[in-house]
């Protein structure tokens, strides 16, 4: 099945250069015996392409686009359709130049990520699968204030500073990261002051987490990132009922609107 | 339009972990991590994350120079290898060939390591290669070739998974070896227990089960007590003692004195403490240890890495998956230049130059005659350049003038030569005491490989054209050696240069650029096309046939506090900077996090001297005195200052003790003895 899906993805991929309308495909290739992103262009061994592990692609195309290449095709997840419609909203990719070909996530993947909507909104390849609830989301709703704090606490202890969360993340764009300010966060600590790296960027990700699951897998402690950010999300639903990624409303944090009274604001 | 994603391996500590550097059009944008690679799994640290950084800098050397009248002015390649040529020539003809010396890079590829000890030993006819390798591990591969017959890890960095205790002593391994010390942190989330031996009290003791401080220079000591405590209660492994081991009962002998009380004396560490924690890690059933220059930097680092092996082959830890002695060697290919033989005293796979048999084999396959007698070490080196028997000296990308101990005597040694020549990327503190620069590409710039800390073989490709005139080390190494009239320098790739070294050296027999580029993971020694590598070694036997126990007894460091220096200075290195700065100083968001040198000063000690944390400080010792900003925390114990070595404004290296271990020659960087008084604001 899965051997199925990768020939017919193969195939697409060869047309989709054949016809001509995009400049590459924006996918996976395994080389040198690994696996990792690539921008195939005509001509290239289209038996080199995977779809496995996820990386997400939608960082990733911002830089295939700083080439110069006018349009490409970008073949993704649920997550990286997400991540382009954040992108989209900021100005950081032009919608016309992406060319989006959508992929379900298998259930083991979905369970991996923790992912709430593993599949994109057009599903090209693959069958849709339920989402996911994180396992400890409901421990950790259920502790008393004092027992999450030291929850937290303990989690953030692990930290080592290395901004992998950051780096990794397909929807942190800002040119200037308060995160590295010391203003904000002191230097040179590890690991760095509780609760404020943390929190910041957390208040940061709240309506723009694609729940793609990238941080927490670039993290080398394996701080559980994506339960936190899936609980902002929550609150952006009841609050705002707005969903990052899944429409093209105005980010709400982030936004202001022309006859928005401010000390409105929840 | 351009958009390249290049597989590569991290130049930073030992690790190993590799990423795809983002290519845009001839620029390096951004690194992502490889979620395939078994030690980066998908994650980085901070200098990971950053390495793309320093590649396209401005102020890259970028065409060779050559020093007139105490300026540097720009020439092309062949004036200045010209005059490379002529002048290490003249040297040698005048003076002999162990006039010359050169310093090999364990930031370079094995491919270039080799090449430079075979121009060095086969060209130049002298063994007077090494390399930094001197300063962190050379009492450990003279202390477990001793006892194991192999110097290097025993075990693999994936298998820290099934340890189920986890000794670390002298290794601040969060913050010098970021993904080793996550996997250690990681593992004791899954049950494994985890003792921490060490002077300072680093990040790993968030993580500890226990945590041992004592004072520096002590090692032998606490080993000794510990295996004291082990074999009072009986908890040694007594079959594996038998079957795989000699020397026990003079081991035995000498451990009887170190009781828990002498120990606490000579150490600091409180006696029930260092019970539990001997009881812990004796009860182990794959129980590993992790180490580094802690255990190394003393006159008696070889003594301490025996002690540490004598601890292992007590409780039958070596030999087995997730057990073992683990030195965690610190720069991205420290471990493959010791292995390519840019040591003096072993041609590559560590086959004695002293050997008649050895000598014959190279001698043949180099066609020329090759000198029995070991070269200089490191310090020695710049030692005999003071006195004037080294009179020129090739350095390819080390920056002693920062690195070494006693820098003023290095100073000394440099300036007294008639010729230097420092090969780099920067224009570092050493290459401005040069009389010829020549631009050198990094790591970004080239193909090759670089070999872990866990012997882990592995690729290094390129993703851009070295940048300005800059070539290729490999390539600049040939050009000399040809100059120089040296025979079989004829490579038109590294891949040939592997082959050559893999026909010469076993314990790389069955490496080979067309395996690794398939994607094998290759863990020396791989001895033959067909052999797969070793995960551990000393499997069954030991390499040497059985395993050899060492009696030692403590001795003590070489200069103690005293009325006049009443401080144990120990010296060491942070999570966001990397040994001279070269690199990270050029970085912006890692010389940001740790901007400014320090020294770390016990709060009681801080109140004895009346500073409070942030006050200026001159430190000094016998050799020289820095000034610098105090930081007052609990993280050395009383009576005990620390300060890393990265910068040159206030260089630890000025102040350290240059005295050897007499067997390894690795020189006394974590004890020396200091005097501080406060500066008035």
């Amino acid at each position: 099945m899965l051997v199925l899906m990768l020939e017919d993805i193969r195939k697409l991929v060869k047309k989709t250069l054949d016809g001509g309308k995009v400049d590459g495909v924006l996918a996976l290739w395994r080389e040198n015996g690994r696996v990792g992103p690539h921008l195939f262009v005509k001509g290239d061994d289209i038996s080199t392409l995977e779809i496995d592990p996820k990386y997400n692609l939608a960082a990733v195309a911002i830089l295939a686009l700083a080439s110069g290449a006018k349009k490409i095709a970008l073949i993704g997840r649920g997550c990286d359709e997400r991540a382009l419609v954040e992108l989209f909203k900021r100005y950081q990719i032009d919608e016309n130049a992406i060319e989006f070909i959508g992929m379900a996530c298998s259930a083991e993947q979905a369970k991996f990520c923790e992912c709430d909507i593993p599949y994109p909104t057009k599903i090209q390849f693959g069958k849709k699968v339920k989402g996911v609830v994180p396992p400890e989301l409901n421990d950790v709703n259920e502790m008393s204030l004092d027992e999450r704090f030291a929850y937290w606490r303990d989690a953030f202890a692990k930290c080592v500073k290395c901004y992998g969360c950051k780096n990794a993340c397909p929807v942190c764009v800002c040119e200037e990261c308060v995160l590295e300010d010391p203003m904000w966060v002191k230097k040179g600590e590890i690991p760095p002051a509780f609760p404020m790296f943390h929190l910041i960027r957390a208040y940061h990700m709240a309506d723009r987490c694609v729940q793609c699951y990238e941080c927490e897998e670039a993290c080398p402690m394996d701080i559980p990132l994506t339960l936190l950010y899936r609980q902002l999300r929550q609150d952006m639903k009841e609050l705002f009922d707005y969903l990052p990624g899944a429409s093209d409303a105005k980010p709400p944090l982030t936004t202001v609107l022309e006859d928005e009274k401010l000390e409105e604001g929840a | 339009m351009s958009y390249q994603s290049v597989l590569t391996t991290c130049p930073y500590c030992g690790c190993g972990c590799q990423f795809y550097l983002q290519v845009v059009n001839g620029n390096i944008v951004g690194v992502v991590p490889d979620k395939t690679h078994p030690i980066a799994e998908g994650a980085l640290c901070i200098k990971g994350w950053n390495a793309h950084v320093f590649v396209q800098r401005e102020d890259r050397l970028q065409k060779p120079l050559i020093k007139e009248n105490g300026e540097f002015r720009e020439a092309t390649w062949d004036e200045a290898l010209g005059l490379v040529a002529e002048k290490f020539s003249e040297i040698r003809n005048k003076h002999g060939s162990n006039a010359l010396a050169t310093l090999a890079s364990a930031k370079c590829t094995n491919e270039e390591n080799y090449l430079l000890q075979k121009l060095t030993r086969a060209t130049i006819g002298t063994n007077n290669v090494d390399h930094c390798a001197r300063l962190c591990h050379a009492s450990t591969v003279a202390g477990l070739a001793y006892a194991f017959g192999s110097g290097a890890m025993t075990n693999s960095v994936p298998e820290i998974d099934d340890s189920d205790v986890i000794l670390i002593t002298g290794s601040n391994t969060i913050e010098q070896h970021p993904l080793i010390g996550s996997r250690i942190v990681k593992a004791r989330e899954r049950g494994a227990k985890i003792i921490l031996i060490d002077p300072r009290r680093v990040p790993m003791r968030l993580f500890s089960d226990l945590y041992l401080q004592f004072i520096p220079g002590t090692d032998v000591a606490w080993l000794n007590g510990m295996m004291h405590v082990i074999l009072k209660e009986k908890l040694h492994d007594k079959k594996y003692i038998k079957e795989r081991t000699e020397g026990f009962q003079e081991l035995e002998k000498v451990v009887k004195k170190y009781d828990p009380k002498t120990v606490e004396k000579i150490c600091g560490i409180p006696a029930n403490l260092l019970e539990e924690a001997a009881r812990m890690f004796a009860k182990a059933e794959r129980g590993s240890i992790f180490y580094s220059m802690g255990i190394t930097q003393h006159i008696t680092g070889t003594d301490n890495v025996k002690s540490v092996a004598n601890l292992a082959m007590l409780t039958g830890n070596v030999g087995k998956r997730a057990a073992g002695v683990n030195p965690l060697r610190g720069q991205n290919n420290v471990q493959g230049a010791c292995d390519v033989g840019a040591l003096p005293n072993v041609y590559p796979g560590y086959q004695a130059v002293a050997n008649e048999e050895a000598g014959q084999k190279f001698e043949k396959a180099w066609g020329t005659k090759l000198s029995r007698e070991p070269g200089l070490t490191v310090v020695e080196i710049t030692d005999a350049a003071r006195e004037g028997n080294v009179k020129g000296i090739y350095i390819v990308g080390e920056n002693p003038m920062i690195s070494d101990p006693d820098i003023e005597h290095v100073r000394q040694g440099l300036e007294a030569l008639d010729f230097l020549v420092v090969q780099d990327i920067f224009m570092t503190e050493t290459a401005a005491l040069a009389d010829v620069v020549l631009p050198a590409s990094s790591y970004a710039e080239k193909e090759g490989t670089f070999t872990a800390t866990d012997r882990r073989v592995q690729r290094v490709r390129k993703a851009i054209e070295p940048v300005g005139e800059s070539r290729e080390d490999w390539k600049i190494i040939i050009d000399i050696a040809k100059r120089l009239g040296g025979k079989g320098f004829d490579f038109e790739s590294p891949a040939e240069i592997m082959d050559e070294l893999a026909s010469l050296a076993p314990i790389y027999g069955g490496v080979s650029f067309d395996r690794l580029d398939a994607g094998e993971d290759l863990l020396w020694p791989v001895k033959e096309a067909g052999h797969a590598g070793t995960e551990f070694l000393h499997e069954g036997q030991f390499t040497r046939g059985k395993g050899v126990f060492s009696p030692i007894e403590f001795r003590e460091a070489d200069e103690l506090p005293d009325k006049e220096y009443p401080y144990i200075l120990t010296t060491g290195r942070l999570m966001f900077q990397y040994h001279t700065g070269t690199m990270t100083r050029r970085t912006p968001l890692l010389e940001s996090e740790s901007p400014n040198p320090f020294v770390e000063v016990n709060p009681e000690d801080a109140k004895e001297l009346g500073i409070k944390d942030g006050d200026w400080l001159e430190v000094s010792s016998r050799r020289g005195r820095i000034k610098i900003q105090s930081r007052v925390v609990n993280i050395v114990g009383k009576g005990v200052v620390f300060i890393p070595f990265h910068y040159a404004e206030a260089a630890a290296n000025v102040l350290t003790n240059p005295a050897l271990d007499p067997d390894s020659k690795i020189p006394e960087l974590k004890v020396c003895a200091v005097a501080m008084k406060p500066l008035p604001k």
